[in-house]
């Protein structure tokens, strides 16, 4: 029994896979289908006296649906998924069994980071897939490149959640406030990006790549976010590896 | 194997522990006795490195991955099975290292059948009662086979049968493995501890070989029981010049402390019978841990 397979046997048996594939796969393939039908069901809902007007669908609107719908639940469930996993302290007989039995005491967060950083980024991209074939048979193929890099800034991303997830785990005491914690710091961010300066340079703008790219917006515009969301990713999983190593007071 | 100095740990102005100047001498089995809340945990929390000692010295003589700790509430991932615990415990503490898997799996297996898991082992460990819980970390605490074992509390939330077998299997390491064992249940210590430390309200009141301990306080007692009257008795055996002391007590019970076994074996019997009591045992009184402890810390 390697930590790895105990990674693999945590996404399977706690059934957290199924919880991240079908938000995705769910808004996958709900997303394109409220697009092409976003006209009929505002007429419905409709009240006599107003008139909405609703655009022809796009293929690229089948994207931004997905996107639109995903990435604030989606991103929960990754923050709740991979708490779960990183805050072995939540238990202390947990921590005192894994920090009794690995030195240096960061190789216990690896396969935890990997294994949840794999099946969160597995999700995302299925239901990118899932969304994609659904928008192609509902509304016309999307371009593939923005798609495709749309996806990959998505996934870095998912990448800086992850690392800021594991990161805050080994400063808190439970899984609800490893959960709280990251999720204020990740609602903070879009608050700064109200400010047009700072919003280019925030990893959370990553999350409306695959929205944006295909209906015309442009890599440069992410440059900056990218940049930022490396390095903020890389420091933050090397202050994870130094936190989880400390001893309780 | 261990030994510190003017060990403290404070949280805010109270002293968990208080200079403690603890020495576990190696392949011994030593018992750290001492009520709840004399700081047997937090002592064991700092020697396996999980907590900061606030003054003193530790030094543990032996390489990191060579300690096991067995927490006083073990608690696992609870969609692990027993064996998947056991295997796992293995991994993390030795990796494959020169044995082959089939090997590890031998070894995951005999401590299982010692710790009396291997039927439940293919069950899920959320479904176990606390007492296999126990029996579960004390087997994930042995199966890699280290130099110190950390023990906290390890027999207190089994059934009898399930303690008897707890300490048959610590007893079965001395000279294998230094293992230290924390409790408050001082029969546990006595039965099976060679060395024990006193500990209360974070000092360290006596440490050594138990013999010293139980010698060093051993007065000549006796306990009698008695079918009615046991006041009576007590009053008539004290005013005897061998009586050091006797005291009736519930239960027609009455303890006697005589100046010396000799002359109680000799005396004791005709004293008895002038009080015309009806006597039902007549026993030494072996001197205990127990009777040590409440010594010390009286």
């Amino acid at each position: 029994m390697s930590p790895w397979r105990l990674e693999l046997l945590r996404l399977t048996r706690t059934k957290k896979w199924a919880a991240l594939m079908g938000v995705y796969v769910a808004f996958g393939l709900t997303g394109p289908l409220s697009a092409r039908y976003m006209k009929q069901i505002l007429a419905r809902v409709g009240t006599d006296g107003a008139t909405i007007t609703v655009p022809d669908p796009t293929p690229a609107a089948g994207i931004v649906q997905f996107v639109s719908n995903a990435s604030q639940i989606g991103t929960l469930v990754v923050v709740i998924v991979v708490a779960g996993a990183l805050a072995f302290d939540a238990i202390p007989e947990m921590g005192v069994f894994l920090r009794t039995r690995v030195s240096p005491a960061w190789k216990i967060l690896v396969p935890r980071i990997v294994v949840s950083f794999a099946a969160a980024a597995g999700a995302f991209v299925l239901g990118t897939g899932v969304a994609w074939y659904e928008t192609w048979a509902l509304l016309g193929a999307p371009d593939a490149a923005p798609v495709l890099v749309g996806a990959a800034l998505g996934v870095a991303f998912l990448a800086f959640v992850v690392a800021l997830t594991a990161a805050v785990a080994q400063r808190m005491q439970s899984v609800l406030s490893t959960v709280m914690t990251s999720l204020v710091v990740l609602i903070a961010m879009p608050l700064l990006g109200l400010a047009p300066a700072i919003a280019r340079w925030l990893p959370t703008s990553l999350a409306n790549a695959l929205a944006d790219l295909p209906s015309g917006g442009t890599m440069n515009d992410y440059w900056p976010a990218l940049g930022v969301s490396l390095a903020a990713t890389a420091l933050l999983v090397w202050a994870a590896f130094a936190w989880v190593g400390r001893r309780g007071a | 194997m261990i030994r510190t100095r003017g060990l403290v740990k404070r949280y805010g102005s109270h002293a968990a522990l208080d200079g403690v100047d603890l020495n576990v001498p190696a392949g011994s089995v030593y018992g750290l006795a001492g009520p709840n809340g004399a700081g047997k945990t937090t002592l064991l929390g700092i020697l396996a490195g999980l907590r900061k000692a606030t003054e003193g010295e530790v030094t543990v003589e032996t390489e990191p991955g060579e300690v096991s700790v067995l927490p006083d509430t073990p608690r696992f991932d609870p969609w692990l099975t027993g064996r998947e615990v056991v295997a796992l415990a293995l991994t993390l503490s030795s990796g494959l290292g020169s044995s082959t898997a089939h090997e590890h799996a031998d070894r995951v297996e005999e401590v299982l059948g010692q710790a009396g898991l291997t039927e439940a082992s293919v069950r899920r460990c959320g479904g176990y009662s606390r007492g296999m819980l126990q029996r579960l970390g004390i087997a994930s605490t042995l199966v890699a086979r280290p130099a110190l074992i950390l023990l906290d509390e390890p027999a207190s939330a089994l059934d009898p049968q399930g303690r008897r077998e707890v300490l048959d299997l610590i007893a079965t390491l001395r000279g294998c493995a230094t293992v230290l064992f924390s409790s408050h249940i001082l029969g546990d210590v006595q039965e099976v501890c060679d060395t024990v430390g006193i500990l209360h309200h974070g000092r360290l009141l006596f440490q050594g070989p138990l013999t010293d301990l139980l010698v060093g306080r051993a007065v000549p007692r006796y306990e009698l029981r008695v079918r009615n009257n046991s006041d009576a008795v007590a009053a008539a055996l004290s005013r005897e010049p061998w009586v050091t002391s006797a005291t009736a007590a519930y239960g027609g019970i009455v303890h006697v402390e005589v100046t010396s076994l000799a002359d109680a074996e000799l005396r004791l019997t005709g004293a008895l019978a002038a009080t015309g009591a009806s006597v039902v045992s007549i026993r030494p009184e072996e001197v205990s841990l127990e009777r040590a402890f409440l010594e010390l810390t009286s």
